[in-house]
C-alpha cells in the first residue's frame, strides 16, 4: 500500500465516520440552537435508536428478509419511536425545567442520559448484542483502496437526511417558526408560532436522526452495548462545537472535519490509534479557548 | 438473646457433629478451596462440583490406601483475606492435601499457608505468573500460566508459515502482557512484528487501525483482548479485504464473538483453556457431571476434577498420607492422564506441557483445531 492509498482510504474512512458524528451532532445543535439546552441525553437516543432498530429488525426479518428492505423498513420505525421518545423526554424532563437555571436543565440531561443507558443495560444484562444482517462484504475495489457498498449506501443515507434536513429548516414555514424562535422566543410567541410545537418537532428530528444514525452504527459494526452512545455524545458534542453550536451547516461539517481528523491523526507514525480521542478531545479544548464560536457559528444573533 | 443462645448451642452442636463426622479415623481428608460465595461464585461450585465428582468415583472404585476421600470446603470468595481465612481453616482441620484455586489473587496470599503447615496444594484454576515466584515448593498449578498461552500462540504461527506478525491489544493488565509477551517471544526468534498498536475500550470504529494493519501486510493478526471488541476488529478487517490468518487470545474464547463477527469470524483461531466442549477425552466426565448435577459442567470443572484425580493418585503413589510424601509424589508425576491432558511439572512446579487448545471458528462455532 502506498502512501496515496492509505491517504485515499482514511478519506474515505474519515468521511463514513464524520458522518455517523454529523447526524448526531445535528441534533445537538438543533436542540441548544432553539432552547440552549446541551441535551446530554442525545447520544443515548443513537444508541436507544439502535437497540429498537434491533428489535424491528429482528422481528420483521421473517417478513422481509434482514438485507436492505428490512434496513430501511427497521431504521424508518426507529426513527419514529425514538423520535417520540425525544419528544416525550423534553415534555416530561425538560419542559418543567426550561425557565430554570441553565445549569439546573443540563443537569437534568445528564440524568436522562443515565435513566435512557441504565434502563437498557438493565433490560439486556449489560450484555453485547449482535445486529446480524445479511449484507456481503462486496464493494468498490479501487487497487488498495476498497470501500464496501455498505459504506457508500451509509454515507449516501447519511447525506440524503442531512440535504432533507437543510431543505426542511430553510423552505419550509416550519422551518422558518424553528429558526425564529432560535432568535428569540418571545417574539415569535407573540407573532403567533406555537413555539411549544415547534420545539418538539426539533427534539423530535434531532433525536429521529441520532436514530437514523444508531441503526446505521448497529448494521456497520454489527453489535450494540447499552454505553455505545456514552462517546458517540460526546465525539458529536465536539463536532458540533467545531462547526459552531447552533448552527446545522457547522454540524455537518464539524462531524466531518472531526471524522477526518481523527482518521488522519492515527496515521502518523509512532502515534497509534489509541490516541483518536485524544485528538478530538484536545481540539474541542483548543476551540473552545481560541475560537469558541466554532467554524461556521457566527453571533449570537443567528443560531440556526 | 435466648434465640441467639438456641442458635449458638444449635450450630455448636452441628459443628461437632460434623468434626466427628469428618473426623472418621480411616478417612483421607482432601480440602477443596474455591470460591462459593460472591462474584465468582459460580465458577467456584462448578469446581467445587467437579471434585466431589472425582472423589465420588475415587471412593467407588476403593478409594485410596483402601481409606474413603472425605472432602471439606474452604470458601475463599475470590478474595485474599476470605482465602487466608479459608485455608487457616482447612489447616486447622487437619487436611492432608488442598485441591481448587480459582483467583489467582485469592490464591496468592495462601500458598505460604498450606506451604509453612507442608500441606500439598494443586491449583487447578489460577494460572497468573505471580504464583509461580511465591511458590513454596508444595502448590502445583495444573492450569497453563500465560506463558504458555504465547508458546501455543507462537507455535500456531509458525506452523502456519507466518513471517510478519500484528499484535494488537486494549492496553489494560491482561491484554498487554499477553501482546507484550507474544511480541517479545516473536522477535526473540527472529521473526518480525510489524504493528503492534493499542485500541481504546468500547471503540467501535477501527477503521484506521485496520487501515495501518493493512498497509503494514501483516501474515497475522493477533488479538489478545476480549470478545466484544475483538469481533469488531475481525468483522472491518475481514470488510476491508483483509482475508489472511486471524488470532485470537483466551479473553475472546466466547460464542458471543461469533456471533457479532457474523461469517467474518469463519476461520478465526483462538487459544482457549481447557473447557469440557473442547476435550476429546471429557465425553464420560461431562455426561456423568450432567447426571448428578442437571447441568452442564463450566469451563474449569475439568481442571478442577484433573486436580482431585491427580491428588489421590498421589496420594496411591506416596503409598501413605504423609504430607511430605505426597508431595514428593506429585512432584515425580509424570504424564499423569487427565482428562484436560498429560499432566508433569516442571522443576516450578507448572504445567510442564501447555494445556492450551486451539480452536477454530467453523459455521458459527468454535471447534477444536485439527
Amino acid at each position: 500500500m502506498s502512501n496515496l492509498d492509505i491517504i485515499l482510504q482514511q478519506l474515505a474512512n474519515g468521511l463514513i465516520l464524520g458522518s455517523f458524528y454529523a447526524l448526531v451532532a445535528l441534533g445537538y445543535t438543533m436542540v441548544y440552537g432553539i432552547i440552549k439546552l446541551l441535551n446530554f441525553a442525545h447520544g443515548d437516543l443513537y444508541m436507544v435508536g439502535g437497540f429498537v432498530g434491533f428489535l424491528v429488525l429482528s422481528l420483521i426479518s421473517g417478513l422481509m428478509g434482514s438485507s436492505w428492505a428490512g434496513i430501511l423498513c427497521s431504521m424508518v420505525f426507529s426513527m419514529l419511536a425514538v423520535g417520540l421518545l425525544g419528544v416525550i423526554i423534553q415534555r416530561i424532563a425538560y419542559v418543567p425545567m426550561l425557565r430554570a437555571p441553565r445549569l439546573s436543565i443540563l443537569i437534568t440531561a445528564l440524568a436522562v442520559s443515565m435513566v435512557l443507558s441504565n434502563g437498557v443495560m438493565a433490560i439486556t444484562d449489560g450484555e453485547y448484542l449482535a445486529f446480524n444482517t445479511d449484507l456481503g462484504y462486496e464493494g468498490l475495489d479501487l487497487g488498495n483502496v476498497f470501500i464496501s457498498y455498505t459504506q457508500l449506501v451509509l454515507v449516501v443515507s447519511a447525506s440524503l437526511l442531512m440535504i432533507i434536513l437543510y431543505l426542511f429548516v430553510h423552505k419550509t414555514l416550519y422551518g422558518k417558526a424553528m429558526r425564529a424562535i432560535a432568535i428569540d422566543q418571545d417574539a415569535c410567541r407573540l407573532m403567533g408560532i406555537n413555539v411549544n410545537r415547534i420545539i418538539a418537532l426539533t427534539f423530535f428530528i434531532g433525536s429521529s436522526l441520532a436514530a437514523a444514525a444508531g441503526v446505521m452504527a448497529g448494521v456497520y459494526y454489527g453489535s450494540l452495548h447499552f454505553f455505545m452512545g456514552f462517546v458517540i455524545g460526546l465525539k458529536a458534542f465536539t463536532a458540533a462545537v467545531i462547526g459552531g453550536i447552533g448552527s446545522i451547516p457547522g454540524a455537518m461539517l464539524g462531524g466531518l472535519v472531526l471524522g477526518l481528523l481523527e482518521a488522519f491523526g492515527t496515521q502518523i507514525p509512532f502515534i497509534g490509534s489509541e490516541w483518536k480521542d485524544v485528538f478530538s478531545f484536545g481540539l474541542l479544548i483548543l476551540l473552545l479557548i481560541f475560537k469558541p464560536t466554532g467554524l461556521l457559528g457566527k453571533t449570537e444573533i443567528e443560531r440556526m | 438473646m435466648i434465640t441467639k443462645q438456641v442458635k449458638a448451642i444449635a450450630v455448636g452442636i452441628l459443628a461437632s457433629l460434623l468434626i466427628v463426622g469428618q473426623g472418621w479415623a480411616a478417612d483421607v481428608k482432601i480440602g477443596i478451596m474455591v470460591p462459593t460465595t460472591g462474584s465468582e461464585a459460580t465458577a467456584g461450585k462448578d469446581m467445587e462440583n467437579a471434585i466431589k465428582l472425582a472423589v465420588d468415583e475415587i471412593n467407588k472404585s476403593g478409594g485410596v490406601l483402601g481409606k474413603n476421600i472425605v472432602t471439606i470446603t474452604g470458601d475463599d470468595g475470590c478474595d485474599p483475606q476470605m482465602a487466608t481465612a479459608a485455608a487457616s481453616k482447612l489447616v486447622s482441620n487437619d487436611v492432608v492435601g488442598v485441591v481448587g484455586g480459582y483467583c489467582s489473587g485469592a490464591t496468592l496470599p495462601t500458598l505460604k499457608i498450606y506451604g509453612d503447615a507442608g500441606i500439598p496444594f494443586v491449583v487447578a484454576a489460577a494460572n497468573s505468573t505471580k504464583l509461580i515466584d511465591a511458590n513454596p515448593g508444595t502448590a502445583f498449578q495444573i492450569n497453563s500460566t500465560g506463558f504458555d498461552q504465547v508458546n501455543s500462540a507462537v507455535a500456531l504461527f509458525k506452523e502456519k508459515g507466518v513471517k510478519k506478525l500484528a499484535i494488537v491489544n486494549q492496553g489494560d493488565g491482561y491484554s498487554e502482557d499477553l501482546a507484550r509477551l507474544t511480541k517479545e517471544k516473536w522477535t526473540g526468534m527472529g521473526n518480525e512484528v510489524v504493528a503492534y498498536a493499542v485500541v481504546n475500550k468500547g471503540e467501535q470504529d477501527q477503521s484506521s487501525l485496520v487501515t495501518l494493519i493493512k498497509s503494514k501486510r501483516p501474515d497475522a493478526v493477533f488479538w489478545t483482548a476480549y470478545y466484544s471488541d475483538g469481533a469488531l476488529l475481525i468483522k472491518q478487517l475481514r470488510q476491508a479485504g483483509y482475508h489472511k490468518l486471524i488470532a485470537v487470545g483466551d479473553g475472546s474464547n466466547s460464542p458471543k464473538l461469533l456471533e457479532i463477527a457474523g461469517k467474518a469470524a469463519e476461520g478465526v483461531y483462538c487459544f482457549s483453556n481447557p473447557t469440557a466442549d473442547y476435550l476429546p477425552a471429557a465425553g464420560d466426565f461431562i455426561k456423568n457431571y450432567k447426571a448428578r448435577y442437571h447441568q452442564a459442567p463450566d469451563a474449569y470443572g475439568p481442571l478442577a476434577y484433573d486436580g482431585m484425580k491427580l491428588m489421590a493418585d498421589a496420594i496411591t503413589r506416596a503409598g501413605s498420607t504423609d504430607k511430605a510424601a505426597i508431595v514428593k509424589a506429585l512432584k515425580e508425576t509424570k504424564d499423569f492422564n487427565g482428562i484436560t491432558g498429560a499432566i508433569s511439572f516442571t522443576d516450578k512446579n507448572t504445567l510442564a506441557k501447555s494445556n492450551f487448545v486451539v480452536l477454530i471458528a467453523r459455521g458459527g462455532k468454535w471447534m477444536l483445531n485439527k
